[in-house]
C-alpha cells in the first residue's frame, strides 16, 4: 500500500519556463571566476591592444603593445610597471620575452625590430631588415640567441640577436604575415600565418628547402598558435577556427564555427585545479570582434564556455600560472581577468622556508580537574566508518506561509508585499483568490498596506507574467477603495504611474498588433509553399 | 466476472480480538483486511445488501484470543454470525426489515458468571420502516433475541425520522441516538431479559446534532454539533440513581426534588450549562472544529476524547484540562474512529474511502487501506468538461481524479489501488466551497504519458487559471513524474477533450475557446549523461469556423484527427495540420467522439434536447446510421467491429435534468446495423464510465495460448465497478484473486509482547477471577495487585473491587 505522509505544501509561484543550459557546468564556473580585481581601476589605453605577451618567468608580468608604446603590467597589483616608448617611431604590433624573461623583443610598423631590457628600459639591439612593418616577433622556447618575425613583406626573418644579423629569409609566402608561434617542442621549428590562406610551418635545420608544411586555411590568417603538446596546430581566419594536426601531415581535425566576426586571436588557457600534470586540461581560448571570448575544448571538440564583452576583442593572453587573464579591445579597454588562488595553493611557497618541525607536546592525560576535561569528546568528528544519524532538517516556512496555515489571509498579504518579491506575492495572491478571499483582503487593508499594495500593482501591472491577474486586481481595487485613494496623496500619484504605465502598455500592444498583422499574411503564404 | 471498487468506509469497520486482522464492510461483503499488511485476506459473502454493522464478539478471556466469530447487519434485513477464520456463514436471522445498525451490550458488559448458564444475547438494532401514506423511511429502535433468533415481540424502544447509527457505551450500559437537537439515551437493564425495562434519558441542544460518545467508566456524554461545537455533560443519569437510592448526599436530593420543575436561576448555577429540564450534572462546550463534528470517541482510559469532522484533523482533547493535541493534514473528512484491543493502534475511516490504521500514542499513520477514491464534487463551471476518469487499456488499470488534487491508479483486475499522483501541490483546504479541482484525465495508449488538467475558478472574474500537466512514468517504478506544465493553455477557454495519438507522442487539447491545439512531445539528449529530458510544446494550432471544439479523438492508425466543432466533425491530417474533410451535422453540440477500433467508423454522440448516437463512415464521409439515445459514454473495442454504450433511460435525460443519479442500459452494437447485440441494465449510471480493457493477467496457465480477451469495464456514479466478457454466454462471477499467502500477518508481536515475548496464560486468569466473582474468597485483595503494572485495569476499575473485597469479608465477620 502506498503511503503518503502528510505534507504541509508552502504557495509555489508559477513555474517558469528554464532553459536547458541553466545550470552552469563547473568549467564555465572556472572561466566565470576570473573577475576584475576589485582595487585596481578600470585600464583603458589609448588606443587598440594589438597583442598581449606573458612573461614565461615568475611572478609572469605581462607587455601590452599598443599605439606607439609597449606597456609593462605586473601581475601583482594589475597596474602599469614601465611605459617603453623611446625605441619605437611607430605602432607597435608585437612583443616577444626571451626564456628567462629579462628581455623583450617588440616591433612596430616602421618595420624594425627593438630588443629591450625589461629592468633599464633601454634598447639593447635593433634589428633592421624589414621593408615593410613587421607584424610578429618571437622568441623561440628556451633559445635565447635567436628569435624570428615576419612583416608585410611577405618575409619570414630569422635573426641572431647577438650580431643583429638575419640568418635566414624564409621565402614562401604570397601576402601579408600576420602572425606566427614557436614550437613548445622543439627551439627550431615555428609556423607563420598569412592573407594568403595559408599557414607554413618552417624548420630552421632544412631552411634552404623553403617551408616543411604548407596548410591552407582558406581565409585570411589572423592567428596561429601551436597547443601544448607540440603536434597540433590551431589557427583563425576569418571567423572560423581551425585545428590541424601538424604530425600527422597536417590533416584538418576540427572546424569550429561559432564567432560571428573575424576571429583576431588565440591563445592556450589551462585548467588549473591542481598543479599535477594530469589536473590540467588545456583549452584554446579565441577573441573576436563580435566581442565574444570562447573556450574550445579540443579533447571533446566542443565549445564549453563563452563569455560576452560590451567591444570588439583583438588580442588575449593567459599567464602561464593559470591566475590571469588579459583580454584587449580595439578602443584600447583591457580587461584583465584574476582568479583567486586559494590560500592552500600560495602557503606552500612559505612553508619552504626552513623551518624545522616542532615536536608535538606529549598528550596529557585528562583529569577532572582540567578544563579540557568537561570538552573532551565535544568537537569529535566522525570517523569514515561512522553511520551518522543526521538530525531532521528543520522545515522553514515562510512567515505568509504560516498565516495563511493560520487563516490570517491579510496578514499573510502584508507579509508577502512586505517581503517585496514578486512571484511570492502573486503567489500568495493566487491561493487566496483559490480560497475566494482575495477580494475581502483587500477591502480591509489598512491604509498604510493600501499603498504597499498600489506601489505594487503599479511596478508590476505590466509584467507580462503577472498582467493577466494584476489588471483585473487594479481595477477592482480602484472600485473597491476609491474613497481612501483619493483621500490620499501617495495613492494618487501611484493611480497617476499606473494610467501612464497602461497607456503605454496600450501603446506597445497596438504596435504589436501592426506587426503581426504585417507578418501574418507573409506566414500565410510561406505555409501555403 | 469480477466486482470492485466498494466503499469501505460506509459504515465503522471492527477490530478482530487479536487487533490483527480489521473487518471492513464493503457493499455486500464484509472484507477482511490485515492490519500489518493492509491487503486483502478474506471476504464474508452472503448478505444480499449493504452490511451495515460488525460487531466482533469480544474475548472472555486471554486463551479466547484466537475467537474469531462476528455478527454482521445489513439492509436486507438479515443478522448473520460468521467465523470470519474461515470465512464460514454460522447463523442466519431474518428480521425482514432493513437494519440499519446494529449493537449489542451484553458482549461489553462484565462478563457473566461461570457457573450460571450462557443467558440470551441481546442486540438493539435500528430498522427502517415505511409509513403507510408516504413511502418515506423512519427509524424504529427493537431488541432482538440473537440466542433465539427472533425479534422481541413488539418492543419498540423509539422510532425517529432518518434511520441512523446507534452509540453505544464503553461498559454497555447506555445506547443512544441523535436526533436533531436531542440525544436520546436508553440504559440497559444489568440482566437482560425480553421484559426488561428501560430508563430513558434525553440531553437537548439548540443545534441538530451529529454525533454522540459514551465515556467508558463516568456517566459522561459527549456529543458533536454541526457548527463544530463538542458538548460535554457530566453526571448524566445521576437523577435516577439519586432517586434509587436516597442514601446518597444532599445535593442529589435536590435534584430530585428538581424533577417537579424546579427552573430556577439557583438551578441553572449549579447545573451550567444544562438546558431545561435534562438529567446531568453540567454542560461544557469545547469548540475548535469550525464545521460539522462526525467522529467522537473516548479513550479507553477515559482521559482523552478524539474528535474530527469535515476539515480532516483528528483532535485529541485532555478531558480534564481541555488541552488539545492534533493529527492534521489527512486530507479527507473523516468519518468513523475504532480502537483496537492493541493499545498501539487504532484505526480512522476517512470520506475517500481510505481507512488509516494509527500507530497509536503518537498518532501517526502506519498503514491506509485504500479503495477507489469517490467522485469529486465539480464547481458548475466545469461540469461540462470534467471527465474524470482514464482508462489504461491494456493493463486494466483505472485512473480517477480524486479530491484533493489527486489522481488515482486503481488496477481493477486486483482491486487494489496501485499508485497515487499528487497533480496540484496545495495543501487540503476545508472550505464548503471547491475552487481547484484537476477536471480531465487522460492516458496515452501505452500507459507511459499522463495528460491532466486542473482548473481554479477566479474570483469575481479574477484570477482564474487552468494548467495543462505532462506527467511521464518512469519504466523503472511505474511513478509517474512532472514533465511539462502549461499555463492557461488556451487562454481563459475551458478545455474540451484531451485525445493521445496511439504510436506517438503527441496530444490534442480541444478548447471550447473555438482552438484546439497539437502538443508533441521533443526529446533532447543532455549534454553530460543527463537522461533523456523530453518536454511537450505546442505543434499545432487551428479552428474552425470560429466554432466550440467540443471533442477530439485519433483514428487507430494516427493518421486522422477527428475534432469535433460543435455541430460538425472536421477530420484533420495531424502532422501538417491540414483540415482534410468536414462531415455532419448533428442537431445538438457532438460531445463525444470515438473512432471505433482501426475501422473505418466514427462514433459520435450528443446530448440536449435531441440526443443522438451517430455513427460516421470514413469511407463514405457520411452517416452510417443513427439512433436516438442519450449516450453517457461510449467504449470502443480494439478489434473494430464492436462499441459499447452506456444510455440513460431518455425520459430521464430529457424531463428533469435534476434528478440525481438514474439507471440505465450498457448496450452493445456493432459497426453495421443499429441493432445491440447485447443489452445489460446498470444502476447508478450518471457520470459512470465504460471502457474495454485486456485481461491477459487473469489465469494464465489455461488460455495461455488464446488472444487476450477483452473484458467491459462499467463505472458506476459511485465507482463501483464491474468487469465482464460482452461476448460470453454467461457471467460467471469470479471473485477478486487475492493472494492470501502475501496478505497474511507478518509474523512480529506489538506492545510488551514484542519487548518481553507472551506473558504466562495463568496470570491473565488470576486476574480475572477477582473481576468475576462476587463471592470473597479468603484474600483475594492479595492477588488484585500482583503482576506487572501494566496489566492491571485502570486503577478506577481495580479500586471499587478492592474496597468492595474488603466490604464483604467485613460482613462475613459481622455475621
Amino acid at each position: 500500500m502506498a503511503m503518503e505522509k502528510p505534507r504541509n505544501f508552502p504557495v509555489k509561484p508559477k513555474l517558469k519556463p528554464t532553459s536547458k543550459n541553466s545550470t552552469p557546468t563547473s568549467e564555465s564556473k572556472y572561466w566565470k571566476s576570473f573577475k576584475h580585481p576589485k582595487d585596481t581601476p578600470p585600464q583603458t589605453l589609448v588606443s587598440s591592444i594589438s597583442s598581449v605577451t606573458f612573461s614565461p618567468v615568475s611572478p609572469h608580468d605581462f607587455s601590452i603593445t599598443h599605439s606607439a608604446t609597449v606597456t609593462l603590467f605586473s601581475t601583482k597589483t594589475h597596474l602599469p610597471k614601465s611605459t617603453i616608448t623611446s625605441p619605437f617611431r611607430d605602432i607597435t604590433t608585437s612583443s616577444s620575452f626571451r626564456s628567462d624573461g629579462l628581455l623583450l623583443a617588440a616591433a612596430d610598423l616602421s618595420g624594425f625590430i627593438n630588443i629591450i631590457d625589461v629592468k633599464t628600459r633601454s634598447s639593447l639591439r635593433r634589428l633592421k631588415g624589414h621593408s615593410r612593418p613587421v607584424r610578429v616577433v618571437k622568441y623561440p622556447r628556451i633559445d635565447k640567441l635567436h628569435l624570428f618575425s615576419g612583416g608585410e613583406d611577405a618575409v619570414v626573418k630569422y635573426w641572431d640577436v647577438m650580431t643583429e644579423t638575419g640568418v635566414f629569409d624564409l621565402l614562401g609566402h604570397k601576402d601579408y604575415v600576420r602572425c606566427g608561434d614557436v614550437s613548445p617542442v622543439s627551439d627550431d621549428v615555428f609556423v607563420s600565418g598569412s592573407y594568403d590562406h595559408t599557414v607554413k610551418v618552417w624548420d630552421v635545420r632544412v631552411s634552404s628547402k623553403g617551408s616543411v608544411m604548407e596548410i591552407d586555411h582558406e581565409k585570411p590568417v589572423e592567428g596561429v598558435v601551436y597547443l601544448p603538446s607540440g603536434g597540433l596546430v590551431a589557427t583563425a581566419g576569418g571567423n572560423v577556427v581551425k585545428i590541424w594536426d601538424v604530425i600527422g601531415g597536417g590533416r584538418l581535425l576540427h572546424t569550429m564555427e561559432s564567432h560571428n566576426k573575424t576571429v583576431t586571436s588565440l591563445c592556450v588557457g589551462k585548467i588549473g585545479k591542481e598543479s599535477g600534470e594530469e589536473g590540467q586540461q588545456n583549452r584554446i581560448l579565441s577573441v573576436s570582434l563580435d566581442g565574444y571570448m570562447k573556450v574550445f575544448d579540443y579533447a571533446k571538440m566542443k565549445i564549453t564556455h563563452s563569455m560576452r564583452f560590451p567591444n570588439p576583442l583583438m588580442s588575449i593572453g593567459f599567464s602561464p600560472d593559470c591566475s590571469t587573464r588579459v583580454i584587449g579591445a580595439s578602443n584600447g579597454t583591457l580587461y584583465i581577468g584574476k582568479r583567486k588562488v586559494k590560500k592552500s595553493e600560495t602557503e606552500e611557497v612559505g612553508l619552504v622556508g626552513g623551518l624545522w618541525p616542532i615536536a608535538e607536546p606529549e598528550a596529557r592525560v585528562l583529569r577532572p580537574s582540567y578544563f579540557r576535561y568537561f570538552h573532551r569528546g565535544q568537537s569529535e568528528k566522525p570517523a569514515d566508518g561512522d553511520y551518522a544519524i543526521i538530525r531532521p532538517k528543520k522545515v522553514k516556512v515562510a512567515e505568509h506561509d504560516k498565516l495563511l496555515k493560520k487563516f490570517r489571509h491579510k496578514d499573510a498579504l502584508v507579509s508577502a508585499l512586505v517581503a517585496k518579491n514578486p512571484e511570492k506575492i502573486v503567489a500568495v495572491m493566487e491561493e487566496l483568490i483559490a480560497r475566494k478571499k482575495l477580494l475581502k483582503c483587500i477591502s480591509n487593508l489598512e491604509s498604510e498596506e493600501l499603498v504597499l499594495l498600489m506601489g505594487f500593482i503599479q511596478r508590476h501591472s505590466t509584467t507580462p507574467r503577472y498582467a493577466a491577474l494584476l489588471m483585473g486586481l487594479a481595477k477592482k481595487v480602484i472600485e473597491m477603495r476609491g474613497e481612501d485613494i483619493k483621500a490620499s496623496d501617495e495613492l494618487k500619484s501611484d493611480i497617476r504611474n499606473l494610467k501612464r504605465d497602461v497607456e503605454e502598455e496600450v501603446r506597445i500592444q497596438k504596435s504589436l498588433q501592426e506587426i503581426q498583422g504585417i507578418i501574418s499574411p507573409l506566414l500565410r503564404i510561406a505555409a501555403r509553399r | 466476472m469480477i466486482r470492485g471498487g466498494k466503499n469501505y468506509v460506509a459504515s465503522p469497520p471492527a477490530f478482530s480480538n487479536d487487533a490483527k486482522k480489521i473487518l471492513i464492510c464493503s457493499a455486500n461483503t464484509v472484507s477482511i483486511f490485515s492490519t500489518s499488511t493492509g491487503l486483502l485476506i478474506g471476504e464474508l459473502e452472503g448478505h444480499t445488501a449493504q452490511v451495515s454493522s460488525v460487531i466482533v464478539v469480544p474475548a472472555t478471556s486471554g486463551g479466547s484470543k484466537v475467537l474469531c466469530y462476528c455478527w454482521t447487519s445489513s439492509l436486507d434485513g438479515t443478522i448473520r454470525y460468521w467465523d470470519f477464520a474461515v470465512s464460514e456463514l454460522i447463523k442466519t436471522i431474518d428480521i425482514r426489515f432493513p437494519v440499519y445498525s446494529m449493537v449489542i451490550p451484553s458482549f461489553l458488559s462484565q462478563p457473566r458468571e461461570g457457573n450460571a448458564k450462557p443467558r440470551d444475547i441481546f442486540a438493539y438494532i435500528c430498522t427502517a420502516q415505511e409509513k403507510e401514506q408516504t413511502a418515506n423511511l423512519f427509524g424504529r429502535i427493537q431488541k432482538c433475541n440473537l440466542s433465539q433468533s427472533r425479534l422481541v415481540g413488539n418492543l419498540i424502544l423509539g422510532e425517529t425520522e432518518t434511520p441512523g447509527p446507534i452509540a453505544i457505551s464503553p461498559s454497555g450500559k447506555y445506547i443512544g441516538i441523535q436526533e436533531k437537537r436531542k440525544l436520546r439515551i436508553w440504559e440497559t437493564p444489568n440482566k437482560d431479559s425480553d421484559h426488561a425495562s428501560y430508563k430513558k434519558i434525553r440531553l437537548h441542544h439548540t443545534k441538530s446534532l451529529t454525533t454522540l460518545a459514551f465515556h467508558p467508566t463516568e456517566s459522561i456524554i459527549a456529543a458533536g454539533d454541526v457548527t463544530g461545537r463538542i458538548l460535554i455533560w457530566r453526571g448524566v443519569g445521576h437523577r435516577g440513581i439519586s432517586g434509587g437510592n436516597s442514601l446518597i448526599s444532599g445535593g442529589l436530593v435536590k435534584h430530585t426534588n428538581g424533577k417537579l420543575g424546579v427552573r430556577g436561576y439557583g438551578d441553572a448555577e449549579e447545573r451550567p450549562g444544562v438546558r431545561g429540564n435534562d438529567d446531568a450534572d453540567s454542560c461544557t462546550t469545547c469548540h475548535w472544529h469550525p464545521g460539522q463534528v462526525d467522529v467522537l470517541f473516548f479513550s479507553s482510559d477515559g482521559a482523552y476524547l478524539y474528535s474530527g469532522g469535515r476539515e480532516g484533523v483528528l483532535v485529541v482533547w485532555q478531558l480534564d484540562t481541555g488541552k488539545k493535541k492534533f493529527l492534521p493534514r489527512i486530507g479527507s473528512p473523516l468519518l468513523h474512529y475504532i480502537s483496537s484491543p492493541d493499545p498501539t493502534m487504532s484505526s480512522i475511516s476517512c470520506a475517500d474511502n481510505q481507512i488509516h490504521i494509527l500507530k497509536m500514542p503518537s498518532l501517526e499513520i502506519q498503514r491506509s487501506i485504500s479503495g477507489i477514491k469517490p467522485h469529486t464534487s465539480v464547481p458548475e463551471m466545469y461540469k461540462g468538461s470534467s471527465r474524470g476518469i482514464a482508462f489504461d487499456q491494456s493493463s486494466a488499470v483505472a485512473s480517477v481524479c480524486t479530491d484533493n488534487y489527486c489522481v488515482q491508479f486503481y488496477s481493477l483486475l486486483h482491486d487494489q489501488e496501485v499508485t497515487e499522483v499528487r497533480i496540484c501541490e496545495r495543501n487540503h483546504q476545508p472550505g464548503e466551497e471547491v475552487t481547484i479541482v484537476v477536471n480531465l484525465v487522460s492516458l496515452s495508449w501505452d500507459g507511459s504519458t499522463m495528460c491532466t488538467v486542473e482548473s481554479r475558478s477566479p474570483e469575481e472574474g479574477i484570477g482564474g487559471l487552468q494548467s495543462l500537466k505532462f506527467w511521464s512514468r518512469s519504466p523503472h517504478d511505474k511513478s509517474f513524474s512532472l514533465s511539462t506544465v502549461i499555463y492557461d493553455p488556451h487562454r481563459e477557454a475551458a478545455i474540451s477533450d484531451i485525445a493521445f495519438h496511439p504510436n506517438r507522442p503527441m496530444a490534442v487539447t480541444s478548447s471550447y475557446g473555438s482552438d484546439f491545439k497539437v502538443w508533441v512531445c521533443s526529446e533532447t539528449q543532455q549534454k553530460d549523461q543527463m537522461p533523456l529530458s523530453s518536454g511537450w510544446t505546442c505543434h499545432a494550432v487551428a479552428s474552425y469556423k470560429k466554432k466550440q471544439m467540443t471533442a477530439a479523438t485519433f483514428s487507430g492508425d494516427g493518421s486522422v484527427l477527428a475534432v469535433a466543432a460543435e455541430t460538425v466533425i472536421t477530420l484533420w491530417d495531424p502532422d501538417r495540420n491540414i483540415l482534410v474533410a468536414v462531415i455532419g451535422e448533428t442537431v445538438e453540440p457532438i460531445t463525444t467522439l470515438s473512432f471505433v477500433g482501426k475501422s473505418k467508423y466514427l462514433v459520435s454522440t450528443s446530448h440536449g434536447s435531441n440526443p443522438l448516437l451517430c455513427l460516421w463512415s470514413m469511407s463514405s464521409l457520411a452517416l452510417s446510421w443513427s439512433c436516438k439515445l442519450f449516450a453517457q459514454d461510449i467504449a470502443c473495442s480494439l478489434d473494430g467491429t464492436t462499441f459499447a454504450v452506456l444510455a440513460m433511460s431518455s425520459d430521464h435525460s430529457q424531463s428533469d435534468k435534476t434528478s440525481q443519479i438514474s439507471d440505465g442500459i450498457i448496450i452493445i452494437f456493432t459497426v453495421e446495423k443499429p441493432v445491440p447485440v447485447a443489452t445489460w441494465f446498470a444502476k447508478k449510471a450518471t457520470a459512470g464510465a465504460l471502457a474495454f480493457v485486456q485481461s491477459n493477467t487473469g489465469s494464465e496457465e489455461s488460455m495461455a495460448d488464446e488472444k487476450p480477451n477483452e473484458l467491459l469495464a462499467y463505472m458506476n456514479n459511485d465507482r463501483e465497478y464491474v468487469l465482464f466478457d460482452p461476448l460470453g454466454k454467461e457471467a460467471i462471477e469470479r471473485s477478486v484473486p487475492h493472494e492470501t499467502a502475501v496478505g497474511l500477518e507478518e509474523a512480529g508481536r506489538f506492545g510488551y509482547a514484542s519487548v518481553y515475548g507472551e506473558l504466562p496464560e495463568f496470570k491473565l486468569e488470576e486476574r480475572q477471577d477477582p473481576l468475576i466473582s462476587s463471592v470473597p474468597r479468603g484474600r483475594t485483595w492479595d492477588t488484585l495487585f500482583s503482576g506487572p503494572s501494566h496489566t492491571l485495569p485502570p486503577m478506577t476499575k481495580l479500586c471499587a473491587v478492592f474496597l468492595e473485597s474488603l466490604l464483604e469479608r467485613r460482613n462475613v465477620e459481622v455475621e
